[in-house]
């Protein structure tokens, strides 16, 4: 494992965070988030809406705030618990544009994009819970997060991370939750069958909107990850010291709202920051002050008890390249091998930041993912692994594909020690030419249409469906009537 | 004298050096270098000399800002006796930005703003959060060439269409050229709502506004 921090320097952060929590203080453009905060002993300005939180009201919401939380999915194999020192993986968040799968263009993204991504999300082993791959923009925005929502319910068995835009469509995206969990009763007893996310408005802001749906996901307990988005030397300071100091207090001021809205609300503490490039003024996410950011706030997250939650693996280059590829596992294996709870924006189907899906590149990243869980997992020693009579028995003469009891020992081991990569080539050169000496590009291309052709899930209940069809339909007709 | 004064004045810009911008700004007007001349030749040339060069990723951001307020330190010495003596500055064209209602986001605006300045534009930026009424009250006001819209989330992106709607109502449109950028918005976008165009970077959006201006 990789620690960043020295203890020393853990408190020095934890010190100055404070400062900026009680002297500095936070906006938030909610009253009655205000009104609660100031009740429970923050001095709060009510002109400019800046709330200054003392420490004891943090302890106390850290108290309240889970270590773990289980994440529900629809199929019970594939729940997770968040905190179990495993890093769990997500897939990409939110592409406008999509390169066609066909014809290779960089065209706008759709419903089915969605629709895809989901399902390929679902069969890859690395994705552990799901993220909107996709904002589709044939779809009207009035329902937009209720019909990405039916898409994605319908599209995998994997517990999924809804988008959360506005509190009216955030509120139906509940209902249809509901829905999914069978009934209003089930949801309330397993709210976590979604969860969502949110980041603020840097430096030190949040929205009415946002708080507005955070205070809905603490009525519910739904989970969520909060992640500041600031950017170093733009809407942060240059310096990742003061970087993870300012992001601690704008996570912290959420954590201590929420667990007083909501107590035992599962908060998933993290980090969307990056570094702004000065040459271009444009967010670097692929570069190595990415992967820094990470691992420290990763340390901060346990030592404050909370789970992290890092956008690591986020890709700049503009096409699914070697830029994309180093890019890709650089930070997310840095923020695997910090101890990253989860590690979202990990298998990446996406180029250019967010902005244009690239299913080859999703294939790929499936690999790079791969590869580094595998790292995180380690080598087992116990005296079987050790294996001291195995090496005896096969001595000097014999190998371990000619000796019976070495043949029996690898089958036993094999798929517990080698990892073996989906489209990766390891085979030899006549093999490769023999195949049609193909790139992984290529190669991933081929594996996502086959995944696609032939991968199906246990279909969404018809009942349910329905129920959800009607209403975003209701929705839909209330919008054009105002 | 003249020549080194106006030297200076550039240098002091370029070096984003505000102190030094408005000594020689006052030493300009000492040695009776017209007020003008000493923006067009002095300050303004440092200041399009480190846009050309951010433009070309040879300088950083923070050096193309602080070249901008040493601009505006020197302006403030130069403007107060060019009001006085009725002369008219010389501008590339007037630009208003503005984040749009419901969107706190400044960033990527002030980017544009100070590129915009960078290339000689007068531009009024007036913040965050600004309502349709505030924005159509401004190009009332001001009479801009371009008003540039930006929206970082995609829930005020309905905000954009709003302000080009009020415009319409008000019977301003044909005035003013609208430009709106963010990260949720696309070309399409701009289509949809029928804007004059959109930018998807700080560069691209000036390239886009001497466009523009032009025709």
């Amino acid at each position: 494992m990789y620690k960043l921090l020295s203890r020393g320097e853990i408190l020095s952060i934890h010190t100055a965070a404070m400062e900026v929590l009680e002297k500095v203080g936070i906006v938030i453009q909610h009253d009655k988030a205000l009104n609660k905060l100031a009740k429970a002993g923050a001095s709060v300005d009510k002109k400019t809406k800046v709330v200054r939180i003392p420490e004891y009201l943090l302890n106390d919401a850290l108290q309240k705030s889970p270590r773990r939380h289980k994440l529900i999915a629809r199929n019970q194999k594939y729940n997770i618990v968040i905190g179990n020192g495993e890093s769990y993986f997500t897939n990409a968040f939110g592409a406008h544009y999509t390169i066609d799968l066909k014809t290779g263009e960089r065209r706008l993204s759709t419903i089915k994009d969605l629709e895809e991504f989901t399902l390929l999300a679902d069969y890859f082993p690395t994705v552990d819970y799901i993220k909107p791959n996709i904002l589709p923009q044939d779809v009207p925005k009035t329902i937009w997060e209720q019909e990405m929502a039916l898409a994605m319910f319908k599209s995998s068995e994997k517990h999924l991370s809804l988008v959360a835009l506005t509190p009216e469509g955030w509120r139906d995206v509940i209902e249809m939750a509901k829905i999914y969990a069978g009934g209003e009763d089930e949801f309330a007893k397993n709210p976590s069958i979604i969860d969502t996310g949110f980041n603020n408005v840097p430096p030190l802001k949040y929205t009415r909107e946002i708080i507005d749906m955070i205070l809905e996901c603490a009525r519910y307990r739904i989970p969520f990850d909060i992640s500041t988005g600031l950017l170093s030397s733009a809407s942060g300071p240059v310096t990742l010291a003061g970087t993870i100091v300012q992001g601690i207090a704008e996570n912290h001021a959420i954590v201590v709202l929420t667990q007083l809205m909501g107590p035992g609300t599962p908060i998933m503490w993290g980090s969307c920051a990056t570094i702004m490039d000065q040459r271009f003024g444009t967010a670097a996410y692929g570069s190595p002050e990415n992967g820094l950011i990470h691992a420290a706030f990763c340390q901060m997250a346990h030592y404050y008890g909370l789970p992290y939650y890092g956008a690591a693996g986020v890709i700049d280059s503009k096409v699914p390249d070697q830029q994309a590829a180093y890019e890709n596992t650089m930070n997310a294996l840095l923020a695997t091998i910090s101890g990253a709870d989860v590690v979202h924006d990990g298998v990446y189907g996406i180029v250019e930041a967010g902005v244009t899906a690239s299913y080859d590149m999703f294939a790929i990243s499936n690999d790079i993912c791969g590869a580094i869980k595998r790292v995180a997992k380690g080598i087992k020693v116990t005296p079987e692994t050790l294996a001291v009579d195995l090496i005896a028995t096969v001595g000097h003469e014999k190998n371990h594909l000619n000796t019976p009891d070495a043949l029996r020992f690898t089958k036993k081991h094999l798929l517990e020690e080698q990892w073996h990569p989906l489209i990766s080539n390891r085979t030899s050169r006549p093999e490769w030419e023999k195949r049609g000496a193909k790139t992984i590009a290529e190669v991933a291309k081929e594996k996502v249409k086959e995944i696609l052709s032939t991968h199906k899930i246990e279909p969404l209940d018809k009942k349910m469906e329905s129920e959800m069809r009607k209403l975003i339909k209701e929705r839909a007709k209330k919008v054009k009537s105002s | 004298m003249t020549s080194s004064i106006l030297e200076e004045l550039k240098a002091a810009v370029m070096e984003g050096d505000s102190e030094k911008s408005v000594e020689f700004a006052k030493k300009a007007l000492e040695e009776n270098i017209p007020p003008l001349e000493a923006i067009t030749n002095g300050l303004a040339k440092g200041v399009k000399a480190v846009g050309d060069l951010f433009s070309q990723g040879e300088v950083f951001l923070v050096e193309l800002v602080m070249a901008g307020d040493a601009m505006k330190a020197g302006m403030s010495v130069l403007l107060p006796v060019i009001k006085e003596s009725k002369m008219e500055m010389k501008s590339e064209g007037k630009v208003i930005i503005g984040t749009v209602e419901g969107d706190i986001h400044s960033i990527g605006k002030d980017i544009v703003g100070t590129l915009l300045e960078a290339e000689g534009f007068e531009v009024f930026n007036i913040g965050e959060d600004v309502s349709s009424e505030t924005f159509v009250d401004k190009v009332k006001e001001y009479k801009p060439d371009v008003l540039g819209l930006s929206s970082l989330l995609t829930a005020t992106m309905p905000a954009q269409k709003a302000v080009i709607e009020k415009l319409k109502a008000a019977g301003l449109r044909g005035n003013v050229k609208v430009i709106i950028g963010g990260a949720p918005t696309t070309q399409e976008w701009s289509d949809e709502i029928e804007a004059d165009g959109w930018a998807g970077d700080a560069v691209t959006a000036v390239s886009l506004v001497k466009k523009l201006v032009k025709n």
